[in-house]
């Protein structure tokens, strides 16, 4: 374990919106194994955390490392930028990202989607794809659905379909942006059990998620975040069972 | 079969140089168009202004403005340019610049502007989260052009092409008017020469109706291969 | 820019193009091209009103027959039906003998009657178009407080299609200041006509047609600036559309 590089770390990221600073210093780090889900209210900066995570925001500061891999920053006049995207597309390729809206290529059958990035990004042969795709399905419980395009399947399909195409990448980290939010509430147990097999069997995550018991069963850490800091973070047990913040005891609280 | 008083091999003739003048204006639209969309969705501001200039000025002059600008000012510039060669350069290359390319660069130029805002449109039309899940899994942006925004534009962008290629149809008659021997041209000659204008312009309007029916069904059948995918 | 002194100076010096006699020309163009324009603008505007109301009739008798008027002057070029009227009008039985044939005889008239009918059927989808889209809740209103179809219609639908109609009618009036350029090819002295003329007393091509261009783009740019200002008065009761 000591050896092999830390997948990914971030220390002290920094963002802000216009006026409002949405991220004040924030810092994680993944060793291999873990999940770690980011919880907090809506408005606490934990999808945009993750977002600068592969770099789909740009961090106004702080560092990143992906694989023991520094990534270069440069001031432009558009502000802090990448100095070298080559090196964020190949960063990129190693975290894939679940969303919370799947965003599956529409003009894509699910194959078609799966294989998409490891042809043209991993440059897989066709055949290779495909062979792992259809494995993936069959995980996913979706090889029925290989043809179909999204707009024709269910949200939580459209979710493990996406948790596939996700998976076809290999990823050192897989980052899930509220994977569950956008699902009627019959279809999001679907996507939970997949999530947690990925857990089981040594996955490397990081959620953003409203599931608090996918929080307490399944990770090995959970951060709470408020208004752009860390408030909490630690164990399930910790976190959840002994909530320290009367904001987090707030939080936790039910609602009803 | 049609013989018209003798006219009517050179109005089928005619009909195809439509058609050509037609389609080789069209693909040279769809190419600065998207030239243009590309120019105007980027950050550098100089590309920014060359564009909204182009479109701006291309889409506040009449057509056969700039088809008679164009011709009678190409040969011109033709002329300086291949003069130029030739003084500097020591190269002596003649090009004639007749109303066929005129035809062409004038429609395709014209054309190009409409077709930026319209592509312009189209990729705007895209849904971020696509390009967004491009990104994420590594692509670089040309392969998220290619891949994913280009496709996705197409389907949004079809409508407007089709209704855009239906314009310029009509708009090819205009090089009538610079000496090209469109069907156009061939039917008003016609007319004045046998003083019998319905026997030669009704055919030739309702070639035109037939042209624009036919592609239309074209567009329809393109519209419904990019709509793939898309529920019904 | 010492360059651009000296060519302008020049230009100036050795001027045969921009004089008193050639500014007669263009001046005499903008105004039978605004004629043109406004005239047959006014009329085309006249006729699609009923034209469109015609056209959104659920009998298929009535509205057919526009449909197929609107289908064939859309359809075709401009200059086509400009040619079947300049060289048919003739073959009007008697035309020739009656009075109006001085009228007739010139390009204007033909040319006025062209574009009419091609801007009345441009005009006629537009309005329809509009038309259609009258929200069905603002109809169910109007039909639960009691009015009849024609009051429906006078009050409510017309009313509000007009003001739905007004940008794609911007359009349309830029269009027709554009496709009048092709009644120079009739030998109308229009603005694009008086600079073919002076292109062929003086064979330098760039001077007159970049000097109409730039007038018809002030005029593009006039009537697009009167619509947006026409828009913000009367559309500002809409939501405002998404850009």
């Amino acid at each position: 374990m000591a050896d092999t590089p830390t997948p990914l770390e971030v220390r002290n990221i920094k963002k802000r919106f216009g006026d409002t600073e949405v991220l004040k210093g924030l810092s994680l780090q993944a060793q291999k194994g873990d999940v770690i889900t980011l919880i907090g209210a809506s408005g606490s900066g934990k999808s945009t955390f993750l977002r600068c995570m592969n770099l789909l925001e740009q961090p106004d500061d702080g560092e990143l490392f992906v694989h023991g891999e520094r990534i270069a920053f440069k001031y432009t006049k558009h502000g802090r930028e990448p100095q070298d995207w080559k090196q964020v597309v190949r960063m990129r390729a190693k975290l894939s990202m679940v969303f919370q809206s799947f965003n599956l290529w529409a003009h894509m059958t699910l194959l078609e989607n799966i294989i998409e990035a490891p042809v043209h990004v991993l440059g897989k042969s066709k055949r290779e794809a495909t062979e792992h795709a259809m494995s993936l399905l069959e995980r996913v419980g979706l090889t029925h659905r290989a043809k179909a395009y999204p707009a024709q399947m269910s949200g939580g399909q459209q979710q493990r379909g996406a948790i596939a195409r996700a998976l076809a990448m290999d990823p050192e980290v897989m980052l899930f942006d509220e994977p569950t939010s956008a699902l009627d509430p019959e279809l999001v147990g679907d996507v939970l059990k997949v999530m947690r097999d990925l857990a089981n069997e040594g996955r490397t995550m990081i959620v953003v998620t409203h599931e608090m018991s996918f929080a307490r069963d399944v990770s090995s850490k959970v951060v709470y975040l408020h208004q752009g800091l860390v408030e909490e973070a630690g164990t399930p047990e910790e976190v959840l069972g002994n909530p320290q913040s009367p904001r987090l005891k707030q939080f936790l609280a039910p609602k009803y | 079969m049609l013989d018209l008083q003798g006219y009517g091999p050179r109005l089928i003739e005619g009909a195809g140089v439509t058609v050509q003048l037609a389609v080789l204006s069209l693909l040279l639209a769809v190419f600065l168009g998207l030239l243009t969309a590309i120019a105007k969705m980027s950050r550098h501001w100089f590309l920014h202004r060359i564009a909204t200039l182009y479109t701006t000025v291309i889409r506040g002059v009449p057509d056969l403005v700039l088809m008679l600008l164009l011709f009678y000012g190409g040969q011109i510039g033709v002329n300086a340019i291949s003069d130029m060669l030739y003084d500097h350069f020591d190269i002596d290359i003649y090009f004639s610049f007749d109303a066929f390319a005129a035809g062409v660069l004038t429609i395709g130029f014209i054309f190009g502007a409409y077709m930026g805002e319209t592509f312009r449109g189209a990729f705007m039309a895209v849904d971020n989260g696509q390009i967004e899940a491009g990104k994420a899994y590594g692509m670089s942006s040309v392969l998220v052009f290619r891949r994913i925004r280009f496709p996705q534009m197409m389907r949004h962008a079809l409508p407007g092409l089709s209704n855009n290629w239906m314009v310029l149809l009509k708009t090819t008659a205009l090089v009538s008017v610079i000496g090209l021997t469109d069907m156009v041209r061939v039917a008003a000659e016609a007319s004045r020469a046998t003083h019998e204008p319905f026997v030669f312009l009704v055919p030739v309007a309702v070639a035109y109706l037939l042209i624009a029916s036919v592609t239309e069904w074209i567009f329809a059948w393109l519209q419904k291969r990019y709509n793939v995918g898309y529920g019904e | 820019m010492v360059d651009v002194n000296a060519w302008l100076n020049d230009l100036l010096a050795g001027n045969k193009i921009f004089t008193p006699a050639t500014m007669a020309h263009y001046w005499e163009g903008l105004v039978t091209t605004t004629q043109l324009v406004f005239v047959s603008l006014i009329i085309g505007l006249v006729l699609a009103v009923p034209l469109a109301i015609m056209r959104s009739s659920k009998r298929k008798w009535i509205s057919l027959p526009v449909y197929a008027y609107t289908y064939v002057f859309r359809g075709t070029p401009l200059l086509i039906q400009l040619y079947i009227i300049y060289y048919g009008v003739v073959f009007f039985d008697g035309i020739q003998e009656s009075f109006l044939w001085p009228i007739f005889r010139e390009a204007f008239y033909p040319a006025l009657i062209a574009f009419t009918l091609n801007t009345a059927a441009y005009t006629t989808e537009i309005f329809r178009g509009a038309i259609k889209a009258t929200s069905k809740g603002e109809i169910e209103a109007a039909r639960a407080y009691g009015m009849s179809e024609s009051l429906l219609m006078r009050r409510i639908v017309i009313p509000s299609a007009f003001r739905r109609a007004l940008p794609a009618y911007g359009n349309e009036v830029i269009f027709m200041l554009h496709a009048s350029a092709i009644a120079s090819v009739v030998t109308l002295m229009d603005l694009t006509g008086a600079a073919r003329y002076v292109y062929s007393r003086f064979y330098t091509p760039f001077e007159p047609f970049l000097f109409v261009a730039l007038i018809y783009l002030c005029l593009t740019f006039a009537i697009l600036f009167f619509f947006r200002f026409l828009e913000k008065r009367l559309l500002a009761h809409l939501p405002s559309q998404s850009a």
